[in-house]
């Protein structure tokens, strides 16, 4: 997989496909969803779709293509180089989805969460196969979330394709198989050729597996902590036991969008029966003043 | 606002240090919407600036997982940016001297009368530690935009020398 626009700028997302094979567009084809790298704390999430003509499934299967979990590393590399030499009737597309783009959605003003953000992308990849002309009549996904809603979701935006949702698709269909490994392969290649945005000091790149129970990532996190910028882009902000590090090891921040309201009035709730002096009966500066956010500095 | 800070806090009479402000070094600034409880030096050159990208409406980058959107602001003409600090060290013996042991410049001596004389714990001096023209402004998730609070901040000195000058007597 050539990954050199994910390399050159990864905190973004980034598109990969195969080319679209021939037989794809003239005939009806089933499509398999999954995605890799969903529940560690480091590195990007990929989501992955495979397809292939209904007459052709049994070559698919002849593959023996499994759940990408339950093959090492080097299966999964020699099945998907099969793949790509059965490129005449396979077809797959992914999308790379940097930690920094999971961890500014999950953090936004608007909060974005996880499993929309997965099914989003899952539903824009079945889009981009269609808009390619693949003619695809069967969608089978590995569920994110309740399977019954997200069945609906997608048999919604996709009236004419039968849609099919099932928690571990991925050992059930050959085709979500495929995908599974595309995304696992995908998602291994992104990891290890990782380029840091940030210039680190003493780095070391032994994170372990990158889930956040694993104890080899729990130590690289903590000493890969920055008081004020808190983690690399590599680390995704928004998991819990990136938060929990940074609420110990670093600098408090309070963002301007945080209703600090509640803060100002807490505890002095005495202020309404104490006479407590000048505080009473502040003068508040003009609308001018506030407006801008000045102050006469007392101090600096 | 006068009579609050008399009562909320020690008053203290500020000197600056003018020979500071020719000596300070331009300075690259950004001005976050967040507020860091802390206040250290940070590696922004290491973290910060190699992050930001060119995107389709002005820069990005992100802060702690958050998006910021920013843009270049300048500081208005006829106005010098300066990165000011309070000197740590309360004021030092050769401030209590007079002008033989003075080891600063011509310009260091308050050129307006005789100085008052200086008060432990009453007087305090700052100096600059950089200078700058620009500064990159950025907002949660949006550009700031003309609505900037610190945009409007930044018309102050225009409006107040305005509003101070002398009147025409007719």
């Amino acid at each position: 997989m050539d990954f050199s626009e994910l390399e050159n700028d990864n905190t973004g997302r980034c598109r990969l496909n195969s080319p679209v094979p021939l037989v794809c567009l003239k005939e009806a084809c089933v499509l398999g969803v999954d995605e890799a790298g969903r529940g560690p704390v480091l590195g990007p999430m990929v989501y992955a779709i495979c397809y292939c003509p209904l007459s052709h499934l049994a070559d698919l299967e002849a593959l023996k293509v499994a759940d990408s979990k339950t093959l090492s590393e080097s299966e999964r590399n020699r099945l998907f180089a099969k793949m790509e030499e059965d490129r005449d009737f396979v077809g797959w597309a992914l999308d790379v989805l940097s930690p920094n783009l999971i961890s500014t959605s999950m953090l936004g003003r608007v909060k974005y969460n996880l499993n929309s953000l997965s099914h989003d992308t899952a539903t824009a990849l079945i889009q981009y196969a269609l808009d390619q002309g693949v003619k695809v009549s069967q969608v089978f996904v590995d569920t994110v979330g309740m399977p019954e809603t997200y069945q609906k979701r997608l048999q919604q935006c996709f009236p004419g394709i039968k849609v099919t949702v099932k928690a571990k698709a991925d050992s059930l269909y050959s085709v979500v198989s495929a995908a599974s490994i595309c995304a696992k392969v995908a998602r291994d290649q992104a990891v290890r050729n990782w380029r840091f945005v940030e210039r680190l000091q003493d780095f070391d790149a032994d994170y372990g597996s990158g889930y956040p129970n694993d104890p080899k990532t729990k130590a690289w996190l903590k000493k890969h902590v920055e008081p004020v910028f808190g983690f690399p882009q590599f680390v995704r902000f928004s998991w819990r036991t990136a938060m929990a590090i940074l609420e110990k090891e670093a600098e408090d921040v309070v963002w301007e969008d945080l209703t600090v309201g509640d803060q100002e009035s807490a505890g002095r709730i005495t202020s309404y029966f104490l006479n407590e002096g000048p505080r009473t009966h502040l003068r508040v500066p003009h609308r001018y003043f506030v407006e801008r956010g000045l102050e006469s500095a007392t101090t600096l | 606002m006068e009579s609050r800070d008399e009562t909320m806090m020690e008053k203290h009479r500020v000197h600056l240090r003018p020979i500071t402000l020719r000596d300070a070094a331009p300075a690259t600034l950004h001005l976050l919407p967040c507020e860091v409880l802390a206040s250290r030096p940070a590696p922004v050159g290491r973290f910060f600036t190699p992050a930001i990208r060119q995107g389709p409406d002005g820069l990005e980058v992100s802060f702690r997982g958050r998006s910021l959107r920013g843009e270049e602001v300048a500081v208005p003409p006829g106005l010098v940016g300066y990165v000011m600090v309070t000197e740590e060290k309360l004021i030092g013996k050769q401030d209590f001297l007079g002008d033989s042991e003075n080891n600063y410049q011509e310009e260091e001596r308050e050129p307006v009368a005789a100085p008052e004389p200086l008060e432990r714990d009453f007087d305090r001096f700052i100096g600059a530690t950089a200078t700058f023209s620009r500064f990159t402004l950025w907002g949660l998730e949006t550009i700031p935009g003309p609505d900037a609070k610190v945009r409007g901040a930044l018309t102050w000195p225009s409006l107040a020398a305005v509003i101070h000058a002398q009147v025409p007597e007719d």
